[in-house]
């Protein structure tokens, strides 16, 4: 019984997660990602995840992606889902100034209170690069937001896939690359905490995920 | 290499949270969407209200403990009653459909699920549990449902009168 437990078909597991205004296209990379799709979707009610598998740098890698809702008013229920991530990736819309701006008035600060992760790596993915002629947040400004913050930078397009997987890859490669977060994320630690039986388990003192 | 994706798809998604891709909720969470549904009832606006309640049901049916998700569909049923605007009314119907599947009642859950797909026939999300269900339907058999529904209007009596009075509070 115990056979698929002892020899992981992974050797690390990381937590990712997607946040930004309603609309960015948050869903749309994701579905882009993990099911090379796009279409017209409805905004998230509340989260939702999906569980992708890739091999990089040699190592075979389980990425729990969760996709959080950015209408407002699931706001505190999103901010739970925080803790314990190794990435974070903030979506903007280049076609919406307001996307933009809400990533230093909103988005930064959600990271600042929830995130409990001091060395959980950041991007910063401006979307629909497709429709270059509705653009109104220059590649320039994405580039220095993202240097003043702190965090990884690239622009993409969920809709013809332009640099969707490299942006993952890029944020996972940066992660492998920190120490910390890869003892967080090797398959004999998280073992236990992914072994979670539905009826109970006590998050208060978990402290991750 | 993309079906060898899903294939892995399928014994990861077992392994990761207990079989299926529809979130978990955490207790702690339960307990803050609680003491905001508890605190909007002190005269806050009835959209605010709503809106606490609407998360605290989102908490209640993707908790991990069964009491908790039975109050959540009891919630959810009663506040169907009431003034909602059709996309209310679809993310209660979707949500009760998730309450449903996790309590073991596939048959109601599918129904439910189809019921939104027939406002929203490309909604991902319900696309998403109804291959759940299904899924869950080819490998367990439907069995259980009696169970599962006297539980569920038990409950509902009892926790449909609480919103009743929370609701009247104002
Ligand atoms: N042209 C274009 N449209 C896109 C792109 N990405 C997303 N969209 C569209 O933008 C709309 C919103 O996309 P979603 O993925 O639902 O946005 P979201 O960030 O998940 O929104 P919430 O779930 O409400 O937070 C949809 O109609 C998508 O089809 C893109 O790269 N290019
Ligand atoms: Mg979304």
């Amino acid at each position: 019984m115990e056979a698929s437990s002892s020899t992981p078909e992974f050797d690390y597991l990381f937590k990712l997660l997607l946040i930004g205004d309603s609309g960015v296209g948050k869903s749309s990379l994701l579905l882009s990602f993990t099911s090379d799709a796009f279409e017209d979707l409805s905004p998230t009610i509340g989260v939702d995840f999906k569980v992708k598998h890739v091999t990089l740098g040699g190592k075979k890698l389980k990425l729990a992606i969760w996709d959080t809702a950015g209408q407002e008013r699931f706001r505190t229920l999103t901010s739970s889902y925080y803790r314990g991530a190794q990435g974070i990736i903030m979506v903007y819309d280049v076609t919406r100034r307001d996307t933009f701006t809400n990533l230093s008035d909103i988005w930064a600060k959600e990271i600042d209170l929830y995130s409990t992760n001091q060395d959980c790596i950041k991007m910063l993915v401006g979307n629909k690069v497709d429709k270059e002629s509705d653009r109104v947040v220059s590649k320039k400004e994405g580039i220095d937001f993202a240097r003043e913050y702190g965090c990884l930078f690239i622009e993409c397009s969920a809709k013809t896939r332009v640099n969707v997987e490299q942006c993952f890859e890029e944020l996972v490669l940066k992660i492998l690359d920190t120490p910390s977060l890869l003892a967080e994320g090797s398959a004999g630690v998280r073992k236990n905490i992914f072994k979670q039986k539905p009826p109970e388990t006590d998050a208060s003192t978990s402290g991750c995920c | 290499m993309d079906s060898k994706i899903g294939n892995f798809f399928e014994s990861v998604g077992h392994f990761f949270s207990g079989g299926d891709q529809i979130p978990w909720c955490d207790s702690d969470i339960v307990t803050g969407c609680e003491r905001e549904v508890a605190e909007a009832g002190k005269g806050s606006s009835d959209e605010l209200k709503s809106e606490c309640i609407m998360r605290l049901s989102w908490a209640l049916v993707h908790s991990k403990r069964p009491e908790d998700v039975q109050r959540g569909i009891a919630m959810l049923e009663a506040s169907l009653g009431g003034s909602n605007s059709p996309m209310q009314m679809r993310e209660k119907i979707y949500l009760l459909a998730v309450g449903y599947y996790r309590s073991g009642d596939y048959a109601r859950s599918r129904q439910l699920v189809e019921r939104c797909l027939e406002i929203e026939p490309q909604w991902r999300q319900a696309l998403t549990l109804r291959k759940t269900i299904e899924d869950k339907i080819t490998k367990d058999g439907v069995i259980g449902i009696g169970i599962a529904a006297t539980a569920v209007t038990a409950v509902g009596l009892l926790a449909g009168g609480i919103v009743a009075a929370l609701s009247r509070k104002k």
